[in-house]
């Protein structure tokens, strides 16, 4: 690896979709030590949106704010 | 709320793993402006919490299957003590003792939904119920949303031998088009009789 400095609002973006996933997995593992259904819900809507709303995060942060590479013709 | 017997160590390990490789990538931004970084942070950011999304979402759907999770709603209590009558004439209690349903989804494997996206719908109704519980006003008594569908008790007796004796056989037509029901009075009409519990022995199992 040739790590070279992040585009600043790249590293934000990266952060913000980190800490939601993060802990939107957490809530996932805590959910899953129980049986019941609330912790049913509490994975699908809890840990499951912050999970979505990570990844889309991530994702709008490829399109929008990664650096276009240069040596594509 | 009960804790899991069983609980699926490595879906634990892979979420471990998962916030530990997304950690590692929010501490150190700077290693996504390489092409390995990049390829890691595709795994971490989106492969990753997606496969143990579904994998926990599959894990959960199964659980819930359980009687145990049927039963860890307060309200259901008697349901689940009805299961344990001894008296041959409880039909759930005879399907629940002698195993002719899986003990331990013996909730859901006679109300689920024996149809295309059955489960599916099981589940829904399953939302529902919690919205009940906890937001809206439950039911009392508590009663399906429909009246019993033969095609549950069918999915399982039709064909086999001890069901297809005379009087079943003569009234088959009128069993598969639900305009005879099989809990009807006279016939099975003994399922959850949670008034009357304590008019009877509780039996369980000594295993």
């Amino acid at each position: 690896m040739n790590p070279a400095p992040a585009n600043p609002k790249m590293a934000r973006a990266l952060r913000v979709s980190g800490l939601l996933l993060v802990i939107g997995l957490l809530i996932e593992l805590i959910s899953l030590h129980f049986n019941h259904p609330l912790s049913f819900l509490g994975f699908m809507f809890v840990g499951g949106g912050l999970i979505v709303l990570g990844v889309l995060v991530y994702l709008w942060a490829l399109v929008s704010l990664a650096p276009s590479d240069s040596s594509t013709p | 709320m009960s804790l899991v017997p069983q609980p699926a160590v490595f879906l634990y390990l892979l979420i471990i793993v998962t916030c530990v490789v997304l950690a590692f990538i929010v501490a150190r931004p700077a290693i996504t402006a390489s092409r390995e970084g990049k390829m890691l942070a595709f795994v971490g950011f989106l492969v990753l919490p997606v496969f143990c999304g579904f994998w926990g979402g599959t894990e959960h759907f199964e659980r819930s299957k359980q009687t145990s999770f049927c039963l860890s709603c307060h309200i259901m209590e008697p349901w689940g003590r009805s299961l344990h009558v001894d008296d041959p004439a409880h039909i759930a209690a005879a399907h629940f003792q002698n195993h002719r349903v899986p003990p331990d989804e013996a909730c859901y494997t006679c109300h689920t939904d024996y149809a295309m996206y059955g489960t599916m719908r099981t589940k829904l109704h399953g939302l529902r119920h919690v919205y009940m519980y906890y937001i809206g006003k439950p039911m009392n008594p508590i009663h399906l949303y429909s009246p019993y569908n033969n095609r549950e008790c069918l999915h399982c007796h039709l064909g086999s031998r001890s069901f297809e004796d005379p009087t079943h056989v003569a009234m088959m037509d009128d069993l598969k088009s639900n305009n005879l029901s099989c809990i009807s009075a006279g016939c099975h009409d003994t399922v959850h009789k949670v008034d009357t519990l304590a008019q009877f022995k509780s039996w369980s199992s000594q295993q």
